[in-house]
């Protein structure tokens, strides 16, 4: 398969993840490395009123047992938005999972027979862990008040209020108001990779070791609790196992970094998958929607508040909530709209982003919301969306980016995909959502590329490639513009000693502004070229293109390789080029930015619903997504089937499950389910529109978030279709189908529930 | 993992004398598919663990031996699933075996194993309790049989006595054609701990045994000898009549959160009917026919 | 080190085709003495359950999650490990499918994929779908890249399974 642009050559470092060589973060061993355990208390909320590690400290082996009193007053505290988490407990603990002590020892045995012993004595506390017990009266406070001075809120568990609108909801006329409201669950990340971290120090700085999605980010966040300069703090951030969002933002790394400069020795610390779930989670939401239309199906209004619980820390879930319920009007003519998002702070695990950034929760709800509209005014529910869909161009949101791609065509083909126009066959629903997500707001990253002697080339880019697929990305494109073939390029990734600044790995955004940062960097060295060229053939510089690994001069082509003998000379030595992308904030805009582009997808699912178990099975899922330009369509694929199965996971089976103490009870592998092999649709179909409008390399646009974004309503379209039955709580488990199944039946009272007398095969 | 030494027993004599000597510290280990995760998370404690698997007595071959089907304790799932005469003759068996876990958790657990946990949801309990099994049990005071519906209590608890362990499992080859099924409720169709868990045969004389798990303390046994459920011109409301009594052992714990106990029963009611068609279908068919 | 308590056993394992003779803790595991011990790092450990199947090796001819094996239940057996599969620097047929289909997103579970894959393909040569997601099932990937992992499986065995790469039937009731 070509390697140029547009094809889809093999994954570069696919051969070290199909042999065992590609080495993780805990694949790594220092010398004289100490293993680290945390210590945590079975209780969401409790005062700690002593820490006895005597007989920690007694096991051999065990060199350290770091707990509050041996850090710094005040507790040194991080976080990407708000300094609000402490490196451990500081007196009271507000999570079940928030780790209170931590210990080093020679062996993870060692560790883990210590960390058994450090005795806590504490007071339990009531937590809340609901939406309606944090803003019940009186509720007890998450976060004390003086972490949050001068904030008018900081007396309650509301974290903020996001407002956004446009219009007068109030006061604009609608034929029908349809309102409703549906819930989304906690769910967790579970990237096969559990978090892992370790520390050393590094003549007199530190180098650190994470799985981490933004290593430069990391870097500030030791260097801000160490005091090292940026150059003494040296993150090395490996290709993660997966990350999803839930390796963004530094977790237990300032832990390690610090018990490492205590110790004075190397410290790793690899998290169990249990601890993962304590880790990071996305936030759960109750979202109450009001939509107004005429009688046609135009949308007049869409009212929309949307309450996420997250976690006893921030974390960066302000700016999911902020970020997420952005777009909550839908892509769609809206002549007036109202959001209010409020992120609700609780005693449970802080929730992080995750992939679709807190737009699969408020989606869920309008769009679900827009099917019982278009149900009760009698209007194919595909229909009702391409007539309210923003054309291209189109101001959707009065102030901000127009929309940016032929929306409708990839609603059309997703339509096409499932069949819409045919009838389903007996017994099997369909059902059809669109997904909108803001791409970055603010970026800036650097590349430096190096085009060596002999034509090969090197990248440097600081994006991690967490199985996105960025490291192929970014060699097909300058493999492209440099004229080398895909296995003459080698793209150097997180070490943040060698790599330049790139700001983070979020918001599909990678291919966009690394993309362009690489491909500047290309043209630098293409210019250079250029006046190489002109010097060579003693032909005007200015009558010479260097494009896409050729120089073309009047007369004649020349491939790069061939002009670099000749222009570099005796010598040989290299050319070196540097792209930046600058995506600078603005202020005024309510996201701080406005969109670099967004993500569009559209799902449609056909389904069948076993009307005796409740059970749910896809026939058909197809996704098809507006990318721009597939860079490297089988990338792009499986992506967004990955997307879209990872989307299955929390529509159907995917949730937290807390007791009264606030524990996760299904904690770990065995009860908290997720998509096998065994629970893939029926059929998988995915596409994509490439109509190259994007602002990235050749039109590109971010990616591998959108077939994601709106999976649950588009399912649980088809199962309302299927069986008649609505659903507005996730994840539609079959016990949850059932139920509704059987309310179902007594409301249309006397019919027969049809679960007698089957004779097919359960198994 | 807290440490704990091992040991690999030649002869069930010595496994026995292990057992005597170290009492509750010891734990027997057959395939450890549930005990090593039980010694990892501190819900068990071992200061040894005993090995079964190299006992030249307790060889896994399956054998038929005076009108019995003999699984010795150290027998795998998939080894019980493949064999031709438990997909023959103990259909339901095989088929549960199959449904444990993934392909790489039955290549090592163990029929006994999965009896001697006495989880409520085992898998094969159903189908043993179905077929009329025996365990065989040997301890200091030698061996005996205990028919498998004497074997459960409740969760985690057999009348096993202390210092016994299970040697074999010993199925009674059926008379005549027999068929029977497996089926179970699950939370995703790949591999889960089920919220029902069923076994049904029926026999040429028309009597039906039906076996669940997951629904109470332990799994249960229910018969139906008068032949109205295998009986194809029996009213719907004559055998609804029946099984409402087969199946009224039932006592699903509210605490579970796999499922309500609502639904399990519910669910138990769908199961049945589905299964009993199926075995009343394969012994139409001349019996067995568990699936390729 | 030695912690507290801890029995040590010797051992001998064939890995990979190698004789190895190690001293191991009575407690550890196969998975824990593969990566720790005898540093083959490309079996992979998560959820420690049995669920995930990051784990997955091949003892004596059947895949096993090494996390629930005892290393020394292994004494005396024979391993294989992702490590084991290719030939030198060729790689086997099954992972290069799983290059060539693109398989492998963050590939933190494809040392597993690959050793259960090939386990099932020993097993049955020529395997339907259904077959292969079976075969497959314990064994999670989050990447979800389970249609791509699938059509590896079936390209290795012989299948010409073209869909997967060359996009969408243009008629929905095609494939059905």
């Amino acid at each position: 398969m070509t390697a140029r642009v547009g094809g889809s050559p093999n994954r570069v470092g696919g051969i070290g993840r199909v042999t065992g060589g590609q080495a993780y973060v805990a694949d790594i061993h220092l010398p004289g490395e100490l293993h680290a355990k945390l210590v945590t208390l079975p209780v969401a909320h409790a005062r700690v009123l002593g820490i006895d590690a005597a007989a920690a400290r007694a096991v051999p082996g065990v060199h350290l047992v770091m707990s509050a009193a041996d850090l710094p007053a005040p507790m040194p505290r991080f976080g990407p938005q708000y300094r609000d988490r402490p490196v451990l407990a500081d007196g009271e603990i507000t999570y079940h999972g928030q780790p209170v002590a931590a210990v080093a020892a020679e062996s993870r045995d060692a560790a883990e027979a210590a960390a058994a012993l450090v005795t806590v004595r504490y007071e339990e506390l009531p937590a809340v862990t609901s939406v309606a017990a944090a803003l019940a009266p009186g509720a007890p406070l998450v976060q004390d008040p003086s972490l949050r001075p001068g904030d008018p809120l900081a007396g309650t568990n509301v974290l903020r209020e996001h407002r956004v609108g446009w219009g007068d909801v109030d006061s604009t006329p609608a034929d029908v108001v349809v309102e409703g409201t549906w819930t989304f669950p906690m769910v967790t990340h579970f990237a096969i990779e559990p978090h892992a971290f370790i520390a050393a120090p590094d003549d007199g700085g530190i180098a650190v070791w994470s799985t981490i999605q933004h290593p430069n980010w990391l870097q500030r966040i030791i260097a801000g609790l160490t005091g090292l300069p940026l150059s003494r703090v040296r993150v090395f951030a490996p290709d993660p196992g997966g990350g999803f969002g839930g390796k963004q933002h530094a977790k237990y790394e300032p832990l390690v970094a610090l018990m490492a400069l205590r110790a004075g020795r190397p410290v790793r610390l690899v998290l169990s998958l249990e601890e993962t779930f304590l880790a990071v989670r996305r936030a759960a939401a109750e979202v109450h929607v009001r939509t107004g239309l005429r009688l046609d199906g135009t949308l007049c209004f869409q009212d929309v508040r949307a309450d996420y619980l997250i976690g006893a820390y921030v974390d960066i879930a302000d700016r999911v909530v902020g970020k997420g319920s952005y777009l909550a009007a839908g892509p769609y003519r809206m002549p007036s709209a109202r959001v209010v998002a409020r992120p609700i702070l609780s005693h449970t695990v802080p929730s992080t982003a995750f992939r679709g950034f807190g737009n699969p929760q408020v989606n869920w709800a309008v769009e679900s919301n827009l099917d019982e509209a278009a149900l009760r005014l009698g209007i194919d529910r595909l229909e009702i969306r391409l007539m309210n869909l923003a054309r291209k161009g189109e101001a959707f949101i009065p102030w901000d980016t127009p929309a940016d791609g032929d929306w409708a065509q990839v609603v059309r083909r997703a339509a096409e995909l499932v069949g819409w126009d045919r009838p389903a066959v007996r017994g099997r629903g369909r059902g059809i959502a669109v997904g909108i997500k803001s791409g970055p707001t603010t970026g800036l990253s650097y590349s430096t590329v190096r085009l060596l002697a002999d034509g090969s080339v090197v990248v440097y880019a600081g994006t991690s490639d967490m199985g996105q697929g960025a490291r192929t990305v970014l060699a097909q494109i300058a493999g492209d513009e440099l004229g080398a073939p895909l296995d003459w390029v080698t793209v150097v990734m997180g070490d943040t000693a060698v790599v330049p600044y790139d700001q983070q790995t979020s918001a599909s955004r990678s291919t966009v502004l690394m993309g362009n940062a690489v491909l500047a960097a290309c043209r630098d060295i293409q210019a250079r070229l250029r006046a190489i060229a002109a010097r060579v053939h003693g032909v005007d510089e200015a009558a010479i293109r260097v494009e896409r690994g050729v120089a073309v001069l009047p007369d004649r082509e020349i491939p790069i390789r061939e002009l670099l003998g000749p222009g570099l000379g005796r010598l040989g030595g290299e050319l070196i080029g540097v792209g930046e992308t600058r995506l600078d904030a603005a202020p005024e805009h309510p996201l701080g930015g406005a969109p670099a582009f967004f993500e569009f997808n559209c799902t449609a699912i056909e389904a069948e619903v076993d009307e005796a178990t409740g059970d749910v099975t896809l026939t058909r899922h197809v996704t098809v997504s507006d990318v721009g330009k597939a860079i490297n369509p089988l990338q792009v694929r499986m992506q967004d089937e990955g997307a879209a199965i990872q989307g299955l996971g929390h529509t159907l089976m995917e949730h937290y499950i807390l007791d009264d103490a606030g524990r996760i009870r299904n904690l770990g592998a065995i009860d908290y389910r997720i998509p096998t092999s065994m629970d893939l649709p029926v059929e998988m179909v995915s596409d994509f529109v490439e109509n190259e409008d994007g602002p990235g390399p050749y039109g590109s646009k971010g990616m591998s978030e959108g077939a994601l974004l709106c999976v649950s309503a588009a399912v649980a379209g088809a199962v309302r279709d299927a069986a008649g039955i609505r659903i507005r709580d996730l994840p539609l488990t079959p016990e949850r189908v059932w139920r509704a199944l059987r309310e179902r039946d007594r409301d249309d009272s006397g019919a027969a529930s049809g679960s007698e007398e089957h004779t097919e095969d359960d198994a | 993992m807290r440490p704990f030494s091992y040991a690999r027993p030649a002869s069930i004599a010595e496994a026995v004398a292990l057992l005597a000597t170290h009492g509750p510290d010891a734990r027997v280990l057959a395939g450890g598919t549930d005990l090593i995760i039980r010694l990892r998370d501190g819900s068990a404690r071992a200061a040894v663990v005993v090995d079964l698997k190299r006992i030249p007595e307790l060889d896994p071959a399956i054998r038929e031996i005076g009108g019995r089907l003999v699984v010795p304790a150290t027998a795998v799932m998939t080894d019980i699933g493949a064999d031709e005469r438990i997909r023959q003759r103990f259909t339901a068996l095989a088929e549960a075996a199959m449904v444990v876990g993934s392909v790489q958790i039955r290549n090592r657990a163990t029929l006994a194993g999965n009896l001697c946990n006495a989880s409520p949801a085992a898998d094969t309990a159903p189908a043993l309790l179905v077929f009329g099994a025996e365990i065989v049990a040997v301890g200091p005071d030698g061996a005996r049989r205990v028919p498998i519906d004497e074997l459960f209590v409740r969760s985690g608890e057999t009348t096993l006595r202390p210092g016994e362990l299970v040697t074999s499992i010993e199925l009674p080859l059926p008379a005549g054609p027999l068929g029977s099924t497996h089926v179970r409720r699950t939370r995703r169709r790949g591999h889960d701990l089920a919220s029902v868990t069923l076994a049904c045969s029926v026999d040429g004389a028309g009597v039906t045994r039906l076996a669940y798990g997951s629904l109470g303390p332990r799994p249960v046994l229910g018969v139906d000898p008068s032949g109205t459920l295998a009986d194809p011109t029996a009213t719907a409301a004559a055998r609804d009549v029946v099984l409402e009594q087969l199946l009224a052992g039932a006592s699903p714990s509210p605490r579970s959160m796999r499922a309500s106990p609502e639904y399990r029963l519910a669910m138990l009611g769908v199961l049945a009917r589905r299964a009993l068609a199926t075995a009343v279908a394969r012994l139409a068919a001349g019996g067995g026919g568990a699936r390729p | 080190m030695t912690a507290p308590g801890e029995t040590r056993v010797a051992i001998e394992l064939t890995v990979n085709g190698r004789g190895r003779a190690v001293e191991v803790a009575a407690h550890h595991t196969l998975l824990e003495v593969l990566r720790d011990d005898l540093a083959l790092t490309g079996t992979k450990e998560c959820c420690l359950v049995g669920e995930c199947g990051a784990c997955t090796v091949s003892l004596d001819g059947r895949i096993v999650d090494s996390c629930l094996v005892l290393a020394v239940e292994a004494d005396g057996g024979s391993v294989t490990t992702v490590e084991g599969l290719a030939d030198g620097a060729r790689l086997s047929r099954l992972q290069q499918a799983f290059l060539d289909r693109g398989a492998a997103q963050c590939g933190f579970c494809i040392p597993g994929q690959l050793m259960a894959a090939q386990d099932l393909l020993d097993r049955i040569a020529d395997p339907t779908v259904a077959e292969v997601q079976e075969g497959l099932a314990g064994n999670l990937c989050r990447c979800a890249g389970y249609e791509q992992i699938v059509g590896a499986v079936l390209a290795a065995a012989g299948h010409a399974d073209d869909t997967l790469l060359n996009g969408p039937a243009s008629d929905p009731d095609a494939a059905r």
